[in-house]
């Protein structure tokens, strides 16, 4: 025991990283060739059953510099930092910062690029976004049980909720005197080898930075099917807001299917995803969310298994009335 | 700000494509996942003299294999032990029980560990003399041997299924 804990502690590093290049018929992101996302990964076990967990991005912005007007330059952030105490598979108790774990690309993916079969994110989870917290910081009680080959998950948090700007989390402090809650259930069954399906309540009280207080409910759902022959995600998530006696609901899902092709050492996999986002009007705490009916088709191939390259054809329409969009991309993303 | 009415005349064409999407993808021809290698001697699922466990069900076999699950019963942690690639101890946990190639297996733990549902993915061991070495002196280790290589080596052998290696119907081969 005592040469156990003197292997202690034990770091390890990783990273991923990104490269893309866009072409869009009206910009709405990074045109031309752009840096993605410089992530570093570290992992250090401080004994048999305490662990702590780091992300640490580094993203390329138009205005991360100094001066006026702002500079390029690379925006650092620390995405997760968690301290997580393990007593068994039933029960795991964390404090820190976390990917709100009640979205399953949120939790899946996170920001490694190279993990997920496609280049960009469903749009109702992007970085940065406001319909969902990207960001919960608090603690998290979470566990999986047997549950008779279901192979239940659990998780239940609190946290202080979303900051002011309302795509923050309350990284220094809540800005209200009231906790954000969350519960995630989710099952794994040995049955069919490869699904998982959840669902996950989340309830707030957001304190904008311009406007009364609101109380927002967020529900959420997610089905995957993770065996690439085909893969499949599908995901939903209502977000009730109520302020001043109104009651107002916003709604968003999305639909991926991929297949990872038999030939060329299966190398190749192609992938379509179909994605909605609905915003009532008169929701103004969503006032910066844009609604979207999007597909994205696209091909993936492993250059390495450390390194995919991706190409995707994206086209979308902003409501009624809109015009359609349409554009194209390119990524290198790969891990080290 | 003003938002137009959403207009609904998108669902059933973006229905029809889906679910096109999804049959084209489903349909499409797989390699014969699964299929047992050459004909050879079983793989032995070899713990710690000390993991208070006889029997697993394969599904759980699979799901120690995959990180799922970290802890035997008595609270003691998983170390597992796998053999680097090429070796047919590997090929049979990797492709037969979590049905995945070996890019697919380095994958999910590269996932795992980035999730932090998990500090550490399987070591690697060079030989099965080397496995049952450690084996023996990791308290919870779990590793995979051919069954000819496990016989008298001390650590324990389990039971997958209730079948030991050598048994009509043992599945991990």
């Amino acid at each position: 025991m005592a040469a156990e804990e003197g292997e202690y502690p034990r770091l390890r590093l990783a990273g991923f990283g990104d490269f893309n290049f866009s072409r869009e018929r009206r910009i709405e992101g990074p045109r031309g060739f752009s840096v993605g996302q410089f992530v570093l990964h570290l992992t250090s076990q401080l004994s048999s059953r305490v662990t702590f967990f780091g992300e640490i991005s580094f993203t390329a912005r138009t205005d991360a510099g100094t001066g006026s007007p702002p500079a390029p330059g690379f925006n650092a952030e620390i995405e997760r930092m968690i301290l997580r105490f393990d007593r068994s598979d039933r029960l795991r108790l964390s404090f820190g910062r976390y990917h709100t774990p009640i979205n399953y690309w949120n939790t899946a993916f996170h920001h490694g690029g190279w993990l997920q079969t496609t280049i960009s994110r469903p749009e109702m989870i992007q970085f940065g976004g406001r319909l969902l917290p990207v960001h919960f910081v608090g603690a998290l009680v979470e566990g999986t049980v047997p549950a008779g080959g279901l192979n239940l998950g659990y998780k239940a948090g609190v946290g202080n909720g979303r900051a002011g700007v309302i795509s923050r989390g309350g990284d220094a402090g809540d800005v209200n005197s009231d906790a954000s809650y969350l519960v995630n259930l989710a099952s794994k069954p040995d049955a069919v080898y490869g699904l998982e399906f959840g669902a996950s309540l989340y309830a707030d009280t957001i304190t904008p930075a311009t406007g009364d207080k609101v109380r927002e409910r967020i529900v959420t759902a997610h089905v995957t099917y993770q065996k690439e022959t085909p893969e499949l995600i599908a995901e939903v998530a209502l977000v009730r807001h109520e302020q001043a006696g109104s009651v107002l609901w916003s709604r968003a899902y999305y639909l991926q299917a991929a297949h990872r092709f038999p030939w060329d050492e299966r190398r190749w996999k192609g992938y379509y995803r179909f994605e909605h986002i609905n915003i009532p009007p008169a929701d103004l705490t969503f006032a910066a969310v844009r609604n979207l009916d999007g597909s994205t088709l696209g091909i993936r191939y492993e250059a390495s298994p450390f390194a995919a390259v991706k190409l995707e054809y994206r086209t979308w329409l902003r409501g009624a009335g809109s015009t359609r969009d349409h554009g194209g991309y390119f990524q290198v993303a790969f891990t080290f | 700000m003003m938002r137009a009415p959403r207009s609904r005349n998108w669902l059933p064409s973006t229905l029809v494509g889906w679910l096109a999407a999804v049959l084209i993808v489903g349909a499409w021809p797989t390699p014969a996942a699964g299929q047992a290698g050459s004909a050879g001697q079983d793989v032995a699922v070899v713990v710690h003299s000390g993991v208070p466990v006889d029997n697993l069900t394969y599904a759980e076999l699979r799901r120690l294999l995959l990180g799922d699950r970290e802890f035997w019963a008595s609270g003691l942690r998983v170390t597992l032990l796998i053999r680097a690639p090429i070796a047919r101890e590997r090929d049979v946990v990797v492709r037969d029980v979590c049905q995945m190639t070996e890019a697919q297996f380095r994958q999910h733990w590269i996932g795992k560990v980035f999730r932090a549902d998990t500090a550490n993915g399987p070591k690697i061991v060079y030989s099965a003399e080397n496995a049952i070495e450690q084996v023996n002196r990791t308290p919870g280790a779990m590793t995979f041997v051919l069954a000819s290589a496990a016989a008298g080596k001390g650590g324990k052998i389990l039971k997958i299924d209730g079948l030991l290696p050598g048994q009509r119907g043992y599945k991990v081969r």
